[in-house]
C-alpha cells in the first residue's frame, strides 16, 4: 500500500470511529452546549488526535530511521546500510537509498583513487626530474668547482670553496625535497627496506621507533605497498608531531588469511577526543583504494594505535 | 696505478668525475659506461681494479651491475656513487658486494678518499649508515643480544649515544666541548672497535642485526 493510502486510511479509520461514536452513542448536544457536553466532545477530539498521532508515528518510523542514517553517514567508512523493512513505498525508498549509497561510495572511492594516483604520479615525475636533471647538473658543477679551486690562486680559492659549500647545500636540499616527494627506496628496494628507512628517519633523541617487519611477507602489488608506506609515514608524522610519545612500535606482519597488517602504536597522549583531521581522512581514503580496513584508536591509558588490515 | 671503470648515465657527471680522478697521481679512468650493462661489457673486455657505479641508470641499475661484477670479477673493488642518501641503499650496496658508498653531494670531498679506502678493502661508510649501525648496536647492547665485545671507553660511549641520536660531528663537538677532529677520531676508533672497519665483518654484522637480508 502506498504511503498516501496508508495515511489516508489511518485518518479515515479514526474519523469513522469518531463519527460512529457520535451517531450511535446515547448522547445529544444541546443547541448551546452545556459544560459536560463540551468536555466530552473535547476529550473525544483529544483521544482522536492521540490515536492519529500514534498511528502516524508507527507508520512513518522507517522514515525517521532513514533520516538518522542520512544525517550521520560517512562515505569514508563504507558499509553502513539499512535493512529494507516497512511496507511498500518505504521499503522501496530504503532500497533506493542503499543503492544510492553504493553508487556514491564507488564513485567517491574511484574519484579519490584517480586524484591520489594523479598526485603520486606527479610527485614521482617531479622527484625524478629533480634527481636526474638538476641533481646531476649540480653534481657536475660541484666536481668542476673542486678542480677549478685546485688550480686557482689562494684568495680566489677561498671564495670558490664557499661556492662549493653552497652548491653542496642546495644539492642536499634538492635530495631532501625529492625524497619527501617520493621515496626512491620504495621503488628500488621494496617495502621492508622503505619501512626500515622510515623508522630511522623518525628516530630522534626524544622518540625511539622500534620496527618489526616480518621477513616472510607475501609479495604485494606496488599500489598496496605505496598505501602501506604512506599510512606508516602519516602515523609516524602524527606520533612525532602531536603525541609527545617516547616510543613508537611499527609492525608489519602477515595475517591468517594471507593478507598483511600494519600496526603503528605509540605511548603518547592519545587522541583525547580530537576530531579526525585531514591526515587521518587521507589515510582512510588511501585504505579505501585497496579495500583495506583502517582503524584509529586511543587506549584508556593514552597512546594511539593505527591499524591497517589489507585482505589477501 | 689504480685502473678505474666509471658508470653513470649523465655525461656531465662522468666528465667531472673523470677529471677529478685523473688529476690524482695514482688513479686512472680507463673506461666510461652510460649504464650497467655497458659497464659489464667493458669490465669483461678489459678488467679494471675499481668500478665506480651510479645507482639510478637505465637498462641495468648500478646495484644489479655490482652484483654481476662481484660474481664475475671477485677481485674487483666496487664503489657506489649516488644521489640517494638512504642507509638502506648503503646496506643493499654492501650486500651486492660494494666496498663503499659516496653521496654525489660529497663527491668533491670524499670520492678520492673512498677510492683509496676501497683498494685497501676498507668499507667507506656513508654517514647515515654509520648512524643506523650505531643505533642498532646500542639497541642490541640494551637488549643483551650478541655484539662484538670490545671495550669502549666512557667518552666513546658518550659519542656513540650522540651519533645514534642523529647529531652531526659538529654538534657533538659543541656538546662535549671538544674539537671536531677529536670527535672524528673517537668515531673512527669506535667503528674499528665495533668491527665496522672491515668489509666482511661489517656485512656479517648488518645481516645479523637484520639490517639486510642474507
Amino acid at each position: 500500500m502506498s504511503l498516501f493510502w496508508r495515511i489516508f486510511s489511518l485518518n479515515a479509520a479514526v474519523l469513522t470511529v469518531a463519527a460512529l461514536v457520535l451517531l450511535f452513542a446515547p448522547v445529544t448536544v444541546s443547541a448551546t452546549a452545556r459544560l459536560a457536553e463540551a468536555l466530552i466532545i473535547l476529550a473525544g477530539t483529544a483521544v482522536t488526535l492521540v490515536a492519529n498521532a500514534v498511528m502516524l508515528r508507527v507508520g512513518l518510523s522507517p522514515l525517521a530511521r532513514l533520516t538518522r542514517v542520512m544525517t550521520t553517514i560517512d562515505l569514508l567508512r563504507p558499509g553502513t546500510r539499512l535493512v529494507a523493512r516497512g511496507q511498500g513505498e518505504i521499503a522501496q525508498l530504503i532500497t533506493a537509498f542503499n543503492a544510492m549509497l553504493d553508487r556514491l561510495e564507488t564513485e567517491r572511492a574511484s574519484s579519490a583513487g584517480r586524484a591520489l594516483s594523479a598526485q603520486e604520479a606527479e610527485r614521482h615525475r617531479i622527484a625524478q626530474e629533480l634527481h636526474d636533471e638538476i641533481g646531476q647538473t649540480l653534481t657536475a658543477v660541484l666536481l668542476d668547482l673542486k678542480r677549478v679551486a685546485k688550480a686557482s690562486p689562494d684568495p680566489v680559492r677561498d671564495q670558490l670553496l664557499q661556492v662549493q659549500e653552497s652548491t653542496r647545500n642546495s644539492l642536499d636540499e634538492i635530495r631532501r625535497i625529492a625524497r619527501r616527494l617520493r621515496p626512491g627506496v620504495l621503488d628500488e628496494l621494496g617495502l621492508a627496506s622503505a619501512l626500515r628507512a622510515l623508522a630511522g628517519e623518525f628516530t630522534t633523541a626524544g622518540l625511539a621507533v622500534r620496527r618489526q617487519v616480518h621477513s616472510d611477507l607475501p609479495v604485494l602489488p606496488k599500489e598496496v605497498e605505496l598505501v602501506l608506506y604512506r599510512v606508516a609515514q602519516e602515523s609516524l608524522t602524527n606520533a612525532a608531531r602531536h603525541s609527545a610519545a617516547q616510543h613508537v612500535d611499527l609492525v608489519l606482519s602477515e595475517q591468517n588469511d594471507g593478507g598483511v597488517r600494519l600496526c603503528v602504536r605509540d605511548d603518547g597522549r592519545g587522541l583525547r577526543g580530537a576530531p579526525e583531521g585531514a591526515g587521518i581522512r587521507g589515510m582512510r581514503e588511501r585504505a579505501l583504494l585497496i579495500g583495506a580496513d583502517l582503524s584509529v584508536e586511543s587506549g584508556v591509558t593514552g597512546g594511539t594505535s593505527v591499524q591497517l588490515s589489507v585482505p589477501a | 696505478m689504480i685502473r678505474i671503470l666509471l658508470a653513470d648515465d649523465h655525461a656531465l657527471v662522468r666528465r667531472g668525475v673523470r677529471l677529478i680522478l685523473d688529476s690524482e697521481p695514482d688513479l686512472e679512468v680507463i673506461g666510461e659506461a652510460a649504464d650497467g650493462s655497458e659497464a659489464l661489457a667493458l669490465a669483461a673486455a678489459d678488467p679494471p681494479d675499481l668500478a665506480v657505479l651510479d645507482i639510478a641508470m637505465p637498462r641495468m641499475t648500478g646495484l644489479q651491475a655490482a652484483r654481476e661484477l662481484s660474481r664475475s670479477h671477485p677481485d674487483l673493488r666496487i664503489l657506489i656513487l649516488t644521489m640517494y642518501d638512504n642507509e638502506q641503499f648503503f646496506f643493499e650496496a654492501l650486500r651486492v658486494g660494494a666496498a663503499g658508498y659516496v653521496l654525489k653531494s660529497a663527491a668533491d670531498r670524499d670520492l678520492v678518499e673512498a677510492c683509496h679506502a676501497a683498494m685497501r678493502d676498507e668499507p667507506f661508510l656513508y654517514p647515515g649508515a654509520e648512524t643506523a649501525l650505531i643505533r642498532e648496536y646500542l639497541e642490541r647492547a640494551r637488549t643483551g643480544a650478541d655484539i662484538p665485545d670490545r671495550a669502549v671507553t666512557e667518552r666513546e660511549e658518550e659519542v656513540l649515544k650522540l651519533v645514534a641520536e642523529g647529531h652531526s660531528t659538529k654538534d657533538i663537538a659543541e656538546l662535549l666541548y671538544i674539537s671536531v677532529k677529536t670527535v672524528e677520531r673517537h668515531r673512527s676508533n669506535i667503528l674499528a672497535k665495533l668491527g665496522l672497519k672491515d668489509r666482511q665483518e661489517l656485512t656479517r654484522y648488518a645481516i645479523r642485526a637484520g639490517l639486510i637480508e642474507p
